[in-house]
């Protein structure tokens, strides 16, 4: 029996149109998602609206998650990350054709206390930031530009001026080294 | 470049999305047939997931109910026709064993019921206990068990058409060996399917028929209702541990980890013991078809308490 026994209880009950399932997997992971929402589009707003629509994809097409493939988490933070990257391109292109490019604000509640679920992800937190923190920087900046940009490897190499091949080993490198670094905390399987 | 190799490489960008287009066809396809490179790619994908959370802060308040809102708008629950669709399928079925046995079958005995025409009997006085609470109708009683069985299936499945998931909450009786515990509908439910089952097993064993598991899905949530209901059986048993618990650890179909707090209402402070067991054999105990010897358990922790904790569970059949 492997470690996500639970996500395939929830997986199930989402299919089943059990809403308390959805309310569940709120509850546990919404800080998470919505702190790479706002993270990635720096926008108050839009960290809700990605946020939103990250658990609505969920509840409408549970099928859509495959519990033999990872995660639940994972899915999610993933998901949240490409709908984030979405809207900001969205933006960008809406810039391009407007004069007045509306300001952003960077959108992470600093005046709130981290209550609740956010809280019990601060070890967690701490494990990323540090394993972050440790990679080389060549693979630091690789993998930072890939994660909050959404660039490719091309582009990463275009914009770093570096060969495609030492932009997608460091790409790897960098994500294996997490990997480790995270499953030494117990936070990821090996 | 061995095409293994150049896969390989693109991994990490295909992790964060990050290949070009036509690279991911290509990764997905390789990953199928490559056990190295999918358990890679597995560990590579957990840690992109977690690589932008470097700081938690707490979703806006007002936020969780915007969200169950509107999912809730775009699909409407559908628990209630779930739970009596699997009810509705074990109906099916069990009306299917019934009309394969020839008249005599009626009078074979049953341990229970005294014969089979006593089984069906009492599994259609369950039902019709859940109709009345319901405010449906109740049928009229028949001399031909099977069709005023058949009727009083019918029936309860035409009162529960029209709910919607806000009734799931609504107190009804359970049918238990002692007293009638009221518990909301969505374990009742669970129950009839449950008890469905468990007599076209009985039914089943009495013709020389194999017996056979409903769905996996099934099973996990007849698993589930007996962790709901132990914690009250466990106090009235005298098998209080505050803080403690035990882990039941079920495999094969229906599989999946529970741990029952014993005789409180929890948390769970410390597990005491672990039961591993076959998932579907625990149904069958806990619908007191198997006794504990035969469960085919692996205990590890207090055998002390493991013990007499399935002996509870046995008891929580209706017969």
């Amino acid at each position: 029996m492997g470690p996500g026994t639970r996500d395939v209880q929830l997986h199930e009950r989402l299919v089943a149109g059990d809403e308390g399932a959805l309310a569940e997997a709120y509850n546990e992971w919404s800080s998470l998602v919505h702190t790479l929402a706002a993270r990635i589009t720096a926008d108050h707003d839009a960290a809700q609206d990605v946020t939103q629509e990250v658990f609505v994809h969920l509840w409408e097409r549970p099928q859509a998650y495959d519990p033999q493939r990872g995660a639940l988490r994972t899915w999610l933070c993933l998901l949240a990350r490409r709908r984030a990257l979405d809207w900001s391109r969205r933006r960008q292109a809406r810039a391009r054709y407007q004069t007045t490019a509306g300001t952003a604000e960077l959108a992470t509640h600093r005046g709130q206390p981290a209550v609740d679920d956010a809280l019990t992800w601060e070890t967690e937190a701490k494990a990323v930031r540090e394993a972050v923190r440790a990679l080389p920087e060549a693979q630091r900046d690789v993998v930072l530009l890939a994660y909050f940009e959404g660039h490719t490897y091309r582009d990463v190499a275009r914009e770093l001026r570096i060969p495609e091949g030492t932009a997608k080993s460091r790409l790897r490198a960098a994500l294996a080294t997490v990997a480790h670094r995270l499953a030494d905390e117990g936070i990821l399987e090996r | 470049m061995d095409p293994h190799d150049g896969i390989a490489g693109l991994l990490g960008a295909w992790a964060l999305d990050g290949g070009e287009s036509e690279d991911a066809a290509a990764v997905e396809e390789h990953l199928r047939t490559c056990a190295a490179c999918a358990g890679e790619a597995r560990r590579l994908r957990a840690a992109a997931g977690w690589v932008g959370v470097g700081d938690v802060l707490p979703a806006p308040p007002g936020l969780r109910e915007r969200v169950l809102a509107e999912a809730t708008r775009r699909r409407p629950p559908t628990l209630l026709r779930t739970l009596t669709r699997a009810y509705a399928a074990q109906v099916e079925l069990l009306d299917e064993v019934l009309g394969s046995v020839g008249p005599d079958a009626w009078r074979l005995p049953d341990p229970r019921h005294r014969d089979v025409r006593g089984l069906v009997a009492h599994l259609t006085g369950n039902d019709a206990m859940l109709a009345a609470d319901l405010g449906g109708e109740v049928a009229p009683a028949a001399d031909d068990v099977r069709t005023a069985w058949r009727r009083q299936a019918e029936l309860l499945m035409g009162r529960l058409r029209d709910d919607g998931d806000g009734s799931l909450d609504e107190p009804v009786r359970l049918a238990a060996r002692r007293g009638t515990p009221v518990r909301p509908l969505r374990d009742a439910l669970v129950q009839r399917t449950f008890e469905t089952w468990t007599h076209r097993d009985d039914l089943a064993a009495v013709v020389g028929r194999a017996q056979e598991a409903p769905p996996a899905a099934d099973v996990r949530r007849i698993v589930d209702l007996s962790v709901r209901v132990l914690p009250d059986a466990l106090r009235a048993a005298g098998l209080v541990h505050p803080g403690g618990g035990v882990r039941l650890a079920l495999e094969g179909p229906g599989e999946g980890e529970w741990v029952v707090p014993l005789g409180h209402p929890g948390p769970v402070a410390r597990v005491e013991a672990t039961v591993r067991a076959d998932a579907v054999a625990y149904t069958r105990l806990v619908a007191g078809r198997r006794p504990v010897a035969a469960l085919g358990a692996a205990v590890t922790g207090a055998g002390a308490v493991a013990g007499p904790f399935l002996e509870v569970a046995s008891t929580l059949g209706c017969d």
